[in-house]
């Protein structure tokens, strides 16, 4: 009985060891590149491209970019080494970026900029122009050719390397000798796939000014750049994705600062104020003051310690018509018609074009107007285009946070695999996190 | 002034329970004969299986059981060739059972302690699904003060009172990153208790053929004043108040059993049990806590169970009249709906086989042990309320071993 006992203990512990190496194991379909060749990947765009977050471009943002996510899931397909031109660790934070530092006992969030370890070598006065930070230069191997602030209306510009500093920091040479156009430059080294996503900036410069600051981007000649750019980049027969241009509204820097919240602020001081006034878009360029509705939006950088300040004439800032807030800082009603009739303007064309070359299209512009009307769960996370709390925008209220990028990755990789068979696997949104939180 | 609306979503933990709840080790001679017994008389499980098959029972017993579980899972996220596991953590479900009467009496009292559901996982930190779960350690204690009484040769009936002892321990991640990017942490930890009861009826029929019925009743258990533990950003930290406590109330299901045993040599018993587990009980999980905030809300999870069947079949052979072996198997149907599958217990239609030994140590000591590999069907799902999805697959593996002490 004794033996007995002993052979049972033993049987016991041995089985258990032995049943601790056992391990459950899901047959999944092996990832296939199908048709594509991923052997070399580049991403062409502007500072979404880029990594661009929390108002700058960093490092830790680069290493998150969507084009470093896609290339990530694409070397599981037999994709090759991909390169960004990131600030070195010494200059991790590159042109500087806004960090949360807390929250205002009434929730507003409170920013600070971040001005050590910065890549700024110096300010470039170009006549005419204006200044251009210039950053360092980086040399090395390139895939990720997102340029901050690019539009595709510069493409072909030659002398474009003089003028944006993250632009020039990719070139050899400097600032103001560089005539290499962007669409060269990108062109310049043989590539087997590509994802696009230019255009957004040719809307949102006039739009995130106000519509006061810049122009939109000619319809007519948004399209034939884009046909230019896309017949230079599928040359070799090459593959890709393209993304179209998101609808600005959709974006919290236009929702968070809102008309009714000003008012609301300003009526518990002065509750006689009865209404905002703005300075707005009649037609052409004919701007008259008028009274704020819940249809004009503000920026999210609107300065409202502004409110209420008088003029030399007595009248109060953005409570009179004398003294409206100024159209830099407000997107009206008819400046939004304007924006999306351009925006839907532009990605027809982008899907007209995607469509006659075989390329993938990621619909950012309905993808990010659902994310705005329905919120978006993934992996038990409640997402939405709230400033801050919805996760997947940046502190700047325009850029993602690496969650939002880790998103956008997905459904560029959700595009590429079902126009091309392919069935590259998807990246894991919960392992990015969101907004940083002090 | 940037007003802000300053609401986080917090998914806030959830717990589920699932047919992966209901913990089946009953007695090591019922689990080698694939988990029958309300038909038969084979010691003091009974307590359990049919407390209406007590007083039936030859001789008085006192015995303990444990069956060290393995509950090893596999997930995959959907679209990516990624695949998560749980860590190796060995659950130790057990049963203590005492019964006696005067010798030849027409009634028997009895006593059990049993671990009728429980869960214990651990996914880690690191998986896509660490926003509905990390870990869970959860377990619920029977106690059943138990009475039979033979009405007749041929027919006797039993029931209990059970008192239940739950206790539950689960961690998950809040998608709320700090400075250094971590995530935010979520901890409900607390006992409750529940009541209930436990009556079968057992019959001797002159084809030597022995039925039983019993009916375990639903055992509503209610965590008051559990610990809530949140740890996140200090800066979003007023948003989850500490110390909190929350409330929750949880179903356990009834079971309705039917079981037959056949003898159809000396040698031989064969025996088959189907079982209804009414998880249809199971609407909705809502926890309450005492302090809330707009990020912190009461939530209110609908479940939406259906009842469950499961069908089970074993056998056992005397080998000699000192061994005796068994082996049996089952099926039993999910109770949880497409849609609604989580982590917590990744439950799906599943198999299972058995086998035991038994060996009489002496006149009044067996010693038995057995083994059940199970295997839940891999389930590929979109979970509508955290939109989790994947395919998860899992094997459990159950050694066990108990001691019976008879006169």
């Amino acid at each position: 009985m004794k033996n007995f006992k002993l052979y049972s203990y033993i049987f016991l512990s041995a089985g258990l060891l032995g049943l601790t190496a056992c391990r459950t194991n899901i047959d999944n379909p092996k990832p296939s590149a199908g048709s594509v060749n991923f052997s070399r990947y580049i991403a062409v765009g502007n500072s979404l491209t880029a990594g661009y977050a929390d108002g700058g471009l960093y490092r830790s943002g680069q290493l998150n970019s969507y084009p470093s996510i896609i290339a990530k899931q694409l070397q599981k397909v037999g994709g090759g080494t991909f390169t960004q031109p990131l600030f070195t660790e010494a200059q991790a934070n590159g042109s500087g970026y806004l960090k949360l530092m807390g929250f205002n006992p009434d929730g507003t969030p409170i920013t600070a900029p971040v001005t050590t370890n910065l890549a700024i070598t110096g300010i470039l006065p170009v006549p005419g122009f204006g200044n251009v930070t210039l950053y360092a230069k980086y040399a090395g191997d390139n895939n990720n050719y997102g340029v901050p602030g690019i539009k595709l209306l510069n493409i072909t510009y030659a002398p474009y390397g003089n003028l944006n500093g993250y632009f020039e920091r990719l070139l050899p040479g400097a600032a103001p000798t560089n005539s290499t156009t962007y669409l060269d430059y990108i062109t310049a080294k043989p590539f087997t796939f590509f994802t696009d996503w230019l255009g957004n900036n040719d809307a949102l410069g006039y739009a995130t000014s106000g519509g006061s600051g810049d122009v939109l981007t000619d319809k007519a000649t948004f399209a034939q750049l884009y046909t230019l750019s896309i017949s230079k980049l599928t040359a070799a027969g090459q593959k890709g994705a393209v993304a179209t241009v998101p609808d600005v509204t959709s974006i919290p820097y236009f929702n968070t600062v809102t008309v009714g919240a000003v008012l609301a602020a300003v009526q518990k001081a002065a509750p006689a104020v009865q209404a905002l006034y703005i300075n707005a878009l009649v037609s052409g360029n004919t701007y008259a003051p008028r009274i704020a509705t819940a249809n004009d939006l503000l920026v999210l950088t609107f300065p409202t310690s502004k409110m209420g300040v008088p003029n030399d004439n007595g009248y109060p800032y953005g409570l009179d018509p004398r003294n409206p807030i100024e159209t830099q800082y407000v997107l009206d009603v008819n400046e939004i018609a304007l924006t999306k009739d351009y925006v839907n303007s532009y990605n027809t064309t982008i899907k007209s074009i995607a469509g006659a070359n075989n390329l993938a299209v990621f619909d950012a512009f309905t993808f990010l107007n659902n994310v705005k009307a329905n919120g978006l769960i993934v992996d038990g996370i409640n997402l939405n285009s709230n400033y801050i709390s919805g996760g997947i925008f940046s502190l700047d209220g325009v850029h993602l946070t690496p969650r939002g990028y880790a998103i956008v990755a997905n459904e560029y990789i959700k595009a590429i695999n079902s126009k091309y068979g392919c069935s590259v696997p998807l990246a894991d949104v919960s392992s990015y996190p969101g907004v940083k939180f002090p | 002034m940037r007003k802000l609306l300053f609401l986080l979503l917090a998914a806030l933990p959830v717990m589920a329970f699932g047919q992966g709840f209901q913990v089946n080790l009953h007695g090591q001679k019922q689990i080698g004969m694939g988990h029958t017994g309300t038909g038969l008389l084979q010691d003091g499980a009974s307590v359990l299986f049919n407390p209406g098959a007590m007083a039936m029972l030859p001789q008085n017993y006192i015995q303990a059981g444990i069956s060290p579980l393995l509950f090893k899972s596999a997930f995959n996220p959907s679209g990516t060739s990624t695949q998560f596991n749980n860590s190796n953590q060995v659950a130790t479900p057990f049963t203590a059972y005492a019964v006696w009467g005067p010798k030849d009496s027409f009634w028997k009292l009895g006593l059990g302690v049993y671990t009728p559901f429980g869960g214990l996982t651990n996914w880690g930190n690191n998986w896509t699904g660490k926003y509905s779960l990390e870990s869970l350690n959860l377990k619920a204690i029977y106690f059943q003060p138990t009475i039979s009484i033979r009405l007749a040769d041929f027919v006797s009936i039993g029931g209990g009172f059970v008192y239940n002892r739950g206790s539950v321990d689960l961690t998950r991640a809040i998608p709320v990153a700090n400075a250094t990017g971590q995530d935010g942490q979520a901890e409900l930890k607390g006992t409750g208790k529940g009541y209930g009861w436990n009556a079968g009826v057992f019959f001797k029929t002159e084809s030597n053929i022995t039925i039983g019925f019993d009916y375990r009743s639903k055992v509503n258990t209610t965590i008051n004043n559990g610990n809530a533990m949140f740890s996140v950003a200090p800066s979003v930290q007023p948003n989850f108040p500490q110390p909190n406590t929350f409330t929750a109330s949880i179903p356990l299901p009834s079971t309705t059993s039917i079981g037959l045993g056949f003898y159809p040599s000396k040698n031989w018993t064969l025996a088959f049990d189907a079982n209804l587990i009414h998880w249809s009980v199971y609407k909705v999980l809502a926890f309450d806590y005492a302090k809330n905030t707009p990020a912190l809300q009461d939530t209110y999870s609908p479940r939406n169970y259906q009842d469950a069947v499961s069908l089970r079949a074993g056998a056992q052979y005397l080998a000699s009249s000192k061994l005796a072996l068994r082996f049996g198997g089952g099926y039993a149907s999910t109770a949880v709906l497409d849609g609604y599958v989580t982590p917590e217990a990744p439950d799906a239609n599943r198999y299972y086989l058995t086998g035991g030994l038994g060996y009489k140590v002496s006149n009044h000591l067996d010693l038995d042990l057995s083994f059940e590999f199970e295997h839940l069907m891999s389930r590929t799902q979109t979970n509508i309320e955290s939109q989790l999805s994947g395919t998860f697959k899992t094997d459990v593996y159950i050694p066990g071993v108990s001691l019976a002490y008879h006169w």
